[in-house]
């Protein structure tokens, strides 16, 4: 812990100032959808300026993941709050009086706001997986089951908002930015002035918690910061207010699953049918990643001989949505484990027996992939978690007192149940330059090392893991090994630092660098420098109807119990107590291992009893009400790891909370109130409703 | 109008507006970083300072109000060994932040653990409620106040024991 940092940091965004440094406030779109016919400004004061998308040098386009946002929408806009344009200048305050001054003047169109059924003119990607012959299967089924389960859309809540500042270094364009992917800042930022990626310079702000929000919309807000900064010849910096980020920063994807399952006659699942709606907002950036990983995990962590798959990612005319907490399997996993756990408790069987009998196991395919070369090591995490939790015995008794008192008392009822899911690593299956990395070490003449890569964007947590990899091969000091600044003028590209990469492939490039180094060391004169570099090719393709290859490099596996109880006089419902097992490999940070998936269990309990965005609706007012948990309304979190001194590759975890923790807490929440929810948050009028279905 | 009011044991004079709040005259006008004017409703906890010993968010505070008061802010409390004690104890403990919710995390411990020396894990989360950040976990959060309640005795404990 550094208390120093608290106090005054160049690198925090909020911090950061030079002379003569202007301020930008966003000119935002005050429509959903339509043409831009006019932009008039209030006359500017001295030192004021209007910067709109004709003072764009280069191309006013961002690029991301194959889609193309403008940096300043021109002719058209496509949602509520997009941005228009900036004024700049030295009192931030008067900026925002000029920007909310300027009369944007616009032709509205109807909106896309639909998504649960949309047109076709709103699909930006659509996918397609087919194994067996579902139609014969659910013709011939004994059972079948429908639901349909919808994901909200969450804030961050970052430490520090969207924004970023620009400057005139000698000859180049400094950025400065909280970002996971600085490479990306810098070509972005270099389309946009038209000139060489070598000429721009990102240096990365600290980032903070971003729960994977910091991927792409930093680039947008570095381009419009270098943009009024190469116009006005001075220095600009762009930071929203928590306010304005919570209002028109990308929020988490929407989701809606519908799924079908057959049973045989023994009771096994024999076929599933399931359509995935995922709604991207306007540009849907990252619309074809999300869409492959909520495909991939559909089916969850189970066997089913005969599956249809459907999957859009679909655009709507609010602003961008996308990944939180991981790219969009936690979507699948809640709708897969809460109509598996409704079809076991159907069969009045223990979910958690079901669903080891309909396991996916080695040498099985996922719709035409590979077989599959490692299966969940279901019965160890479920021993765990029944050990640490008493599950099987409260299982039971809260089934018997439900069918006993079901509606027959006032007191308070309690539900626990088990869900099992897998965090897939390493690479993105879009690929576009998004799945290599580097990294560079030197070791010096005074015995210290640096080593420098564009994924220490991460912080202190992931550089410690770092220092500890180095110290332990090349017998130096943690002291010693110095993680240089994530600036893309000294560190190599890592890609974007999201899906545990930090932990999986760079600490990996850390140990090949040291290797090499130690190899040399003693035999040659210092400095000696190594450099590491890592191509993932995902060997993912979809094909018409499914896959072909390997769906993922390596696969974290969790379960977790969520234990609830319900007032069912005025509907309350409280977390009573959540147990998490987690095998992530050899893990050689175990306690800031556990504090991590501790701290997201408690972001996903939040998903579960209060957090809820709506794009569509959500207006000033609604700011003041939204808020992570507070600390002292969680239950008690028990996590442990299973066999983290092993010899099994370290496995990135942090998003099997959001993956896991919803799943189960709705499983609890249905075995108590015996109805079945299929959305989140669920408050208090929900669990009325629940209860008075009965 | 002007403003008098002691902060971090100096006194000092600005001029205000009667729209100021005191997170702005602190952090915009006498350059104390350690606050910021984040979320501008009393909720996340950033702008967190002692004002007359009680712990304020700042950004609730009209500046007027802070007239002839003694402001602390993390800068001031930075020198004392309240302060010392409440980093070993969160260090101890494992405790690492996102950096831009320490100022908060470290002035609400401190807070506490004034009224109360030993604090059970309850007490302690129901005070860091007063800081709202996803970056930290309850367990460790609760360990790093106690184990700073711990070296806190220790200190005081040695000090009368001389």
């Amino acid at each position: 812990m550094n208390p120093s940092a608290a106090v005054r940091d160049q690198r925090v965004l909020g911090e950061f100032s030079l002379k003569g440094m202007l301020y930008g406030s966003t000119i935002r779109s005050p429509i959903d959808r339509g043409k831009v016919l006019s932009v008039k400004a209030p006359p500017m004061p001295r030192g004021y300026r209007l910067i709109l998308s004709q003072d764009i040098p280069g191309k006013n386009r961002i690029q991301s993941f194959g889609t193309q946002i403008p940096i300043f929408a021109d002719a058209a806009v496509s949602y509520k709050g997009e941005a228009i344009g900036l004024v700049v200048g030295a009192d931030p305050a008067l900026a925002d009086e000029l920007a909310a001054g300027v009369l944007v003047e616009c032709e509205e169109e109807e909106p896309f706001l639909q998504w649960e059924s949309f047109a076709s003119s709103q699909v930006l990607a659509k996918r397609i997986a087919r194994q067996g012959d579902p139609e014969k299967a659910f013709a011939t089924a004994a059972r079948i089951d429908k639901g349909s389960y919808r994901n909200g859309s969450i804030e961050h809540f970052y430490s520090e908002p969207m924004g970023a500042a620009a400057w005139w270094d000698y000859d180049k364009m400094a950025v400065l930015c909280g970002t996971q992917w600085p490479y990306h800042v810098r070509d972005s930022v270099a389309i946009a002035l038209g000139c060489d990626p070598a000429d721009i310079s990102v240096r990365p702000a600290r980032l903070g918690l971003h729960l994977d929000g910091k991927l792409w919309y930093p680039s947008l807000v570095a381009c419009q910061a270098a943009v009024a900064a190469s116009v006005c010849g001075v220095p600009v910096k762009i930071l929203y207010t928590r306010k304005e980020d919570f209002l028109y920063s990308p929020k988490r994807a929407r989701s809606q699953i519908g799924i079908r399952s057959a049973l045989d006659s023994a009771g096994k699942l024999k076929a599933l049918d399931i359509r995935i709606v995922v709604n991207v907002g306007a540009y849907g950036p990252l619309a074809e990643e999300i869409l492959n990983q909520t495909m991939l995990a559909a089916t969850g962590i189970y066997a089913c001989p005969n599956v249809h798959i459907e999957g859009y990612a679909v655009a709507t005319n609010t602003l961008p949505l996308g990944a939180l907490g991981g790219l969009g399997a936690s979507h699948s996993y809640f709708a897969i484990e809460v109509h598996l756990n409704k079809v076991a408790q159907a069969l009045q069987e223990d979910p958690s027996d079901w669903k080891a009998a309909n396991l996916l196991r080695k040498g099985m395919s996922l719709f035409g992939s590979s077989p599959v070369v490692e299966e969940a090591p279901y019965d160890r995490i479920v021993r765990r978690l029944e050990a640490l939790s008493d599950y099987r015995r409260k299982y039971a008794s809260y089934e018997l007192v439900r069918k006993r008192d079901s509606g027959k008392s006032d007191s308070l009822i309690r539900g626990i149940t088990l869900a099992m899911a897998g965090q897939g690593g390493v690479f993105f299956l879009c690929g576009e330059g998004s799945n290599s990395y580097s990294l560079e070490a030197t070791l010096g003449k005074d015995l210290e090392l640096e080593l420098r890569t564009s994924a220490a964007v991460e912080g202190e947590e992931l550089a410690d893991l770092w220092r500890l990899t180095a110290s332990e091969i090349l017998g130096l000091s943690p002291e010693k090994i110095l993680i240089a600044p994530a600036d893309t003028d000294r560190a190599p590209n890592a890609g974007p630092i999201t899906m545990s990469r930090g932990v999986t492939v760079v600490n990996r490039l850390v140990e090949r660098c040291c290797k090499a180094i130690q190899k040399k060391r003693f035999r040659e004169a210092l400095p000696i420098t190594a450099r590491s570099v890592m191509r993932v090719s995902s060997h993912l393709r979809w094909t018409d109807d499914g896959l072909s290859g390997t769906p993922f490099e390596s696969t974290a596996w969790g379960g977790a119990v969520v234990e609830a109880e319900i007032d069912p006089r005025n509907g309350n419902v409280r977390p009573l107590g959540v147990w998490l097992v987690v095998d992530g490999g050899k893990t050689l940070q175990k306690e800031r291992t556990l504090a991590s998936l501790r701290s997201g269990t408690a972001d996903a309990l939040g998903i579960c009893v209060s957090e809820a965005f709506d794009p569509q609706s959500e207006g000033a007012d609604s700011y003041f009400r939204y808020s992570p948990l507070p600390l002292s309304s969680l239950p008690a979190i028990h996590v442990e790891l299973l066999d983290p001194d092993g010899r099994a590759q370290a496995r990135g975890v942090t998003e099997l909370p959001f993956d896991l923790i919803p799943a189960a807490f709705t499983g609890a929440v249905a075995q108590a109130a015996g109805g079945e929810p299929d959305s989140l948050p669920l408050n208090a009028a929900d669990i009325l409703r629940l209860l008075g279905g009965k | 109008m002007i403003l008098g009011l002691n902060v971090n044991g100096e006194s000092v004079q600005v001029s205000i507006r009667s729209v100021d709040r005191l997170v702005d005259v602190l952090r915009g006008r006498l350059g104390l970083s350690s606050l910021a004017a984040d979320c501008r409703s009393g909720n996340c906890g950033r702008c967190l300072a002692f004002m007359d010993g009680r712990l304020v968010y700042t950004c609730m505070v009209p500046a007027f109000r802070a007239k002839d008061a003694q402001i602390v802010t993390l800068e001031g409390f930075a020198k004392t060994e309240k302060y010392d004690d409440i980093v070993a104890g969160f260090t101890a403990a494992g405790l690492t932040t996102c950096g831009f919710c320490l100022s908060g995390k470290i002035l609400a411990a401190a807070d506490l653990l004034e009224r109360d020396p030993m604090p059970s894990p309850e007490t302690v989360l129901h005070q860091m409620d007063a800081v709202r950040c996803r970056c930290s976990d309850p367990d460790t959060i609760s360990a790093g106040v106690i184990a700073a309640a711990k070296v806190r005795a220790a200190r005081l404990y040695h000090r009368v024991g001389k």
